[in-house]
């Protein structure tokens, strides 16, 4: 592997749950040398299911440990003075603070962005909050749900006539994440061109507000809210899923044009359907989709998922299975293509995760390694990095400092 | 002085023809590129998708065009033809990265791989973007935000918890009604990109970045993942797990979310309901209890919600410390006291002075704030200009590409 984009870049992971971790996650794969600052007492994922063989330890948390791969562990207790005191000899050596506690209480420990500037005038800070660190909303704590339910996209999700529904794969923490990931390289490369540090500030019911526009734009023009439809699209039909053969399987079929839903007919083996006045333009078919729905589920649902996604794809119509996570990782097209690393952890063995969407000439831009284990680079970070005397060491593991 | 962008001075050509490539340009215009969107002569698809402000179709005026090309500047180009492909390539030689969006095979037919275009231009990043990417078994496969959802993993994982599918047969896989999976793959190509920028500052020359947008779904739910990778799949219908009352629920004007996850929060949320008498059951003595029998409790508490608004509910409940939160239409999130301090959403006016809004920007960055430099341009607004400052391009030139 060539030199990584971020060697030599290190970070302070004050990271919680998902969003944060999952940042610095990636920068961590991007070469950055990231070190999570872990509570002992204080624990979240790593105590949360699934765990490996079922068999709960704060190791051997998939949560867990899929979000912080490649990332060094340092347990400090931040309510000891003295735990702040080495949380900030860190800080004062590393390139980027990241941090996603509820509003103030970096501040509340003396480790706030003008606190941080004193010790390292050129550090990046990024702060995330499910509301941001502004506003009325400030304060409150919000999990993937409520930022769904928030933003307004969950209104935008679900069947016709049906309740909101919270789109799936806790994917607002790791679409946040993406954004401060954005951001952090942003400010790298303007730091690099100008010596200037800076702090950044991300709201995750905001990132959910870039999705959609139209919605937005509509709202404030006519006052009209976005129905709910399914899986049906406003210009496009058939657009939806249909099931196959077997319990779980379903297929999506969408359909650009007149053309493509000709190839769709002859390809289901009823050319007739191209004739049929109800579906001859996407406005009839539009029009007409509750009876042409079920005539193509009739066909699929014969047939195996990969069986009608190869050949209404040859046939030109776009067509794809619908996946669950443990088909995603064993989709023999996503391995191939090297988005499935396999990392191997001391305790959970090796385990598959989703990693770069993107490779770089041909190869995956970055490298997951283990998770770390709780406490397990203390030594380094505090000996090594930090220069902590061993008599010194011990009396901080003495007292419950370093965990 | 007005403070610039992060990536001000670098220049960007983007070719794309849709939501991912767009806005993965924009990103780059808000932090500053000089970005030029080449558009085909009849505009680019978007121009012609809505909503309008004067509420007839009008491709300068279409929303989501609008809301993908701010930051950018627009020449209009016919790359089919001699003139029109011999501009690209030389936009190309003067340019730091392109960023095309399209299907492999129109890539491929076009020519804009990196080994082509980069011979008189090393530094340059090809930012390409596609469905299922460039390589692998599925790389020819066509694709569009239902496919890229389903292919991966999202719309078998909607609803997310602690939603959950009541009847799967009426429940099939979900994806929501915007154009999601763009912006996921957007973002992150953004990420690709400048992370691309960074390693070019170290090796000296570009790269091509091949970022698949079905990868992109996959990649923004490590949790989901690490359920299949350490063997616990979710069943669409789960068993409804953990405790209750942990959810949203219908009220007198939407929907209410109510996480009453500890006792005490029970306790108080009780209190608030006047202490019915089911609530001292012993069918609903613990968080587990409530959850086992959430069947028969689901009932009552729709009694007491329906009976206010999820403004009331979340004010009293938020004042005894239980979270909780309306749950927001679009409309209601864009006239939050929230978002409205907080600016979040940006003014806009139409041809006809209509007024409207549409989504601004997640991240606020100290040093390098996002701004609106520009409009979206009109078609074909800046090909000469472009021209001329990138190429110096004389009047001859110009009617040679533009003929």
């Amino acid at each position: 592997m060539t030199t990584l984009p971020l060697e030599g870049v290190r970070i302070a992971d004050f990271g919680q749950i998902i969003a944060v971790p999952y940042t610095a996650q990636m920068l961590a794969w991007l070469g950055a040398e990231v070190i999570l600052i872990e509570s002992q007492e204080r624990l979240t994922t790593r105590i949360w299911p699934p765990f490996a063989e079922n068999e709960p330890g704060i190791n051997r948390s998939g949560g867990f440990n899929m979000v912080n791969s490649s990332k060094m562990s340092c347990t400090l207790n931040l309510r000891d003075p003295e735990g702040v005191a080495l949380a900030k000899q860190i800080i004062s050596v590393s390139d980027i603070v990241v941090e996603n506690y509820s509003s103030g209480t970096m501040q509340r420990m003396g480790l706030g962005y003008e606190d941080v500037k004193r010790l390292r005038p050129d550090v990046i800070y990024l702060s995330l909050g499910a509301f941001g660190r502004t506003g009325p909303m400030k304060d409150l704590v919000g999990f993937h749900s409520v930022i769904n339910l928030f933003s307004g996209l969950a209104s935008l999700t679900g069947h016709k006539g049906s309740h909101p529904r919270i789109m799936g794969g806790l994917f607002p923490d790791a679409f946040s994440g993406c954004y401060c990931i954005l951001s952090l390289l942003e400010a790298i490369y303007h730091r690099a061109n100008t010596g200037d540090g800076q702090h950044i500030e991300v709201a995750m019911t905001e990132a959910l507000g870039t999705l959609m526009p139209e919605a937005v734009m509509e709202y404030t023009l006519n006052g009209t809210e976005p129905e709910r439809v399914g899986n049906r699209h406003k210009d496009k039909a058939p657009h939806n899923v249909f099931r196959c053969q077997g319990e779980e399987n379903w297929v999506a079929i969408s359909v650009e044009d007149d053309a493509q839903f000709q190839a769709l007919a002859r390809t289901a083996g009823n050319p007739e359907w191209g004739f049929d006045k109800r579906f001859s333009t996407s406005e009839e078919r539009l029009k007409h989709q509750d009876d042409l729905e079920p005539l193509i589920q009739l066909w699929t649902s014969g047939l195996e998922e990969s069986e009608v996604v190869a050949k209404l794809q040859s046939a030109g119509v776009a067509a794809g299975p619908v996946l669950d996570s443990a088909e995603v990782l064993a989709d023999p097209h996503m391995v191939e293509r090297g988005f499935v690393q396999s990392p191997s952890h001391p305790e959970a063995g090796p385990r598959p995760l989703g990693a770069f969407s993107w490779s770089v000439d041909g190869n995956q831009p970055g490298l997951a390694r283990a998770a770390p284990l709780l406490g397990e680079h203390n030594r380094k970070v505090v000996q090594e990095l930090l220069q902590v005397p061993d008599d010194e060491y011990a009396r901080l593991m003495d007292i419950g400092v370093i965990g | 002085m007005p403070q610039q962008g992060a990536l001000s001075g670098l220049k960007v050509v983007e070719l794309s023809d849709h939501v991912a490539g767009s806005f993965c340009a924009r990103l780059m215009g808000d932090a500053g590129a000089d970005v030029v969107k080449v558009e085909p002569p009849n505009g680019d698809r978007y121009r012609w998708s809505g909503p309008y402000p004067g509420g007839s179709p009008d491709p300068e005026w279409s929303g989501l065009f609008l809301y993908l090309n701010s930051n950018k500047r627009g020449v209009s180009l016919d790359i089919e033809s001699l003139g029109g492909r011999t501009g690209l390539l030389d936009l190309v030689t003067a340019a730091d990265f392109l960023v095309v969006g399209d299907n492999s095979l129109e890539i491929e037919r076009l020519g804009l791989r990196r080994e082509r275009l980069a011979k008189t231009n090393q530094g340059l990043i090809v930012t390409s973007i596609t469905p299922f990417g460039l390589t692998g078994p599925a790389s020819s496969y066509l694709g569009d935000d239902l496919i890229a959802i389903s292919a991966g993993g999202m719309a078998y994982a909607t609803p997310g918890i602690p939603d959950m599918v009541r009847d799967p047969d009426l429940e099939p896989p979900l994806r929501s009604n915007t154009n999601m999976a763009g912006y996921l793959a957007g973002v992150q190509a953004a990420v690709a990109s400048v992370a691309a920028l960074l390693s070019r500052e170290i090796r000296g020359i570009g790269c091509e970045i091949d970022l698949s947008i079905q990868e992109a779904v996959a990649a923004v739910m490590p949790f989901e993942l690490a359920h299949a990778s350490y063997h616990e799949p979710k069943a669409r219908r789960p068993e409804i797990f953990g405790v209750m009352p942990n959810t949203y629920l219908p009220c007198r004007d939407g929907y209410v979310v109510i996480m009453a996850v500890m006792d005490s929060h029970w306790r108080n949320l009780m209190d608030l309901a006047d202490n019915p008498d089911w609530a001292e059951l012993e069918v609903f003595s613990s968080g587990v209890e409530r959850a086992r029998n959430w069947d028969a409790l689901e009932p009552l508490l729709l009694e007491w919600t329906m009976a206010h608004t999820g403004a009331e509910i979340a004010e009293l409940a938020q004042d005894r410390g239980i979270p909780c939160f309306p749950a927001y239409t679009v409309g209601q999130m864009v006239d939050s006291a929230h978002v409205t301090e907080r600016r979040f959403m940006r003014d806009v006016e139409g041809p006809g002075g209509e007024k409207f809004k549409l989504p601004g920007y997640p991240v606020r960055m100290e040093r390098t704030p996002w701004q609106l430099f520009k409009s979206a341009p009109k078609l074909g607004e800046h090909t000469s200009r472009v021209f001329e400052e990138w190429l110096g391009y004389s009047a001859e030139q110009l009617e040679h590409i533009t003929v």
